[in-house]
């Protein structure tokens, strides 16, 4: 276990003033399901920490609402409590349905939308569907209050490109278009306590026709970093689904992922996976199977 | 480096502890307080073995730093039982032999006890959820499930 002094501010203002003193030397915990396992493990990326600052109990931080067309929910929200939520199950179920495959109960009690933003691991199941909603972040600091898309702050695994001296306290987005229809799907070891060895986000527009009007796609573990699949997105657009075009759809995913990844070593396990799980998660969405 | 005062309740009793700011709920549990049902598994939130109640729901005390306690209230394995009697989870335990080495059996105790405590008329499968994220090695399951069933059909 690393050793490293407890710091508990009152308020986000005091823990910006904190941020801002301690800079690289401060790391913030959450909910402590991923920075403790990485403290205990003594991980390379903390060595210069000497300050731990808890922000868990700042209840400002925590909380689901809607404004206008967008939700907002706070840093220190948990999974458990995301999943609870009628605002969320009804309006962007596929996050509820992803944040409910984090870890185990005990992980979801403790485990943060912030932290896992944050720790940016890209098997994270949060963080699909939010790419898929095109989710914003609110970012504030002893200077001021900045605004930047999730998909902006990954950088390479486990590392994104916040200032040290930044704290995370919102994310945000614009619910979705009537008629769409949600799904997540994480492929993993075991059902509980598992990493994701792969996970897709999904969501699908359809017109009075049945024909696509938008489509949002959002794989994990498979990209270098988070991001939607446009190639994909754009074959379903104005075609109504059938199990032909998800097929193709499924190749375009796989197409992506070989072009951005290269062929490793998984990739031979990765194409046909990736390319069933595209179907299938669009399938789920769409309420066929 | 300057321990931290932490003002919690264990088990209904209000207790006040200075604590290393490293140290870990289960390291405070186990040592300083020595309640030493609660068992170090993996030490990385994956086996459930230190499972603990912290304000109602069951979390992994090898991932909580002690000094965030303040103000929490904590049950331990050792608060389950009343007045020298079992919880009636425990007698279910006992009498399904829902245990062999008992290594996982207060982590699971802990999170039967907290999801009982918030789903009245759980399924069979709602309770493999609630005990999800305690692993258990050598006894399985199906006669942890049929313990947890028997208590919440008691309930209805």
């Amino acid at each position: 276990m690393l050793k490293f002094d407890y710091l508990r501010p009152g308020s986000v203002k005091e823990a910006c003033r904190l941020l801002a003193q301690h800079k690289e030397k401060a790391k913030v915990i959450a909910g402590g399901t991923d920075l403790m396992v990485q403290l205990r493990d003594e991980d390379k990326k903390l060595k210069d920490i000497a300050y731990v600052i808890d922000i868990n109990h700042l209840k400002e931080l925590k909380y689901i609402k809607k404004d206008g067309d967008y939700l907002r929910i706070g840093a220190l929200t948990t999974h458990d409590e995301i999943y609870k939520s009628e605002l969320i199950n009804e309006a962007v179920p596929f996050l509820a349905q992803a944040v409910n495959t984090v870890g185990s109960p005990q992980i979801r009690h403790r485990g943060t939308i912030g932290g896992s933003i944050c720790n940016a691991s890209p098997a994270a199941d949060p963080v699909p569907p939010l790419v898929a909603l095109d989710a914003q972040l609110k970012l504030v600091s002893a200077k001021g209050e900045r605004e930047v898309s999730l998909l902006s702050i990954f950088e390479k695994p486990y590392v994104t490109n916040l200032a040290p001296d930044e704290l995370l306290v919102e994310v945000y987005f614009k619910g979705l278009p009537e008629n769409t229809k949600t799904s997540f799907i994480k492929l993993g070891r075991r059902k509980a306590l598992a990493i994701a060895r792969m996970n897709i986000a999904a969501a699908i527009t359809l017109d009075s026709e049945g024909k696509v009007v938008e489509a949002r796609i959002a794989p994990g573990s498979v990209l270098p970093k988070p991001d939607r699949v446009r190639t994909a997105e754009e074959l379903l657009l104005g075609k109504a689904p059938d199990q032909k075009l998800l097929e193709e759809a499924g190749r375009k995913v796989s197409e992506e992922m070989i072009k951005r990844s290269g062929i490793r070593w998984s990739t031979e396990y990765k194409k046909p996976v990736i390319e069933a799980l595209t179907q299938r998660v669009i399938n789920q969405a769409l309420g066929v199977e | 480096m300057e321990k931290i005062k932490v003002n919690m309740k264990v088990n209904s009793k209000p207790v006040t502890v200075e604590v290393k700011p490293y140290a870990r709920l289960l390291d405070v549990l186990r040592e300083e307080l020595g309640l030493t049902g609660t068992k170090e598994g993996c030490g990385i939130g994956e086996c459930g073995a230190c499972t603990v109640i912290i304000d109602g729901e069951n979390v992994n005390s090898c991932l909580v730093l002690a000094a965030s306690m303040e103000g929490k209230e904590i049950t331990t394995i050792e608060g389950m039982a009343k007045d020298g009697r079992l919880h009636p989870l425990q007698d279910a335990f006992i009498r399904h032999n829902a245990l062999q080495c008992g290594f996982c059996t207060p982590g699971l105790l802990m999170s039967a006890k907290a999801f009982l405590d918030k789903n009245q008329n759980p399924t069979r499968e709602d309770i493999k959820v609630g005990i999800s994220g305690n692993l258990c090695r050598c006894t399985g399951y199906e006669q942890v499930v049929d313990a947890i069933e028997e208590v919440a059909n008691k309930n209805d």
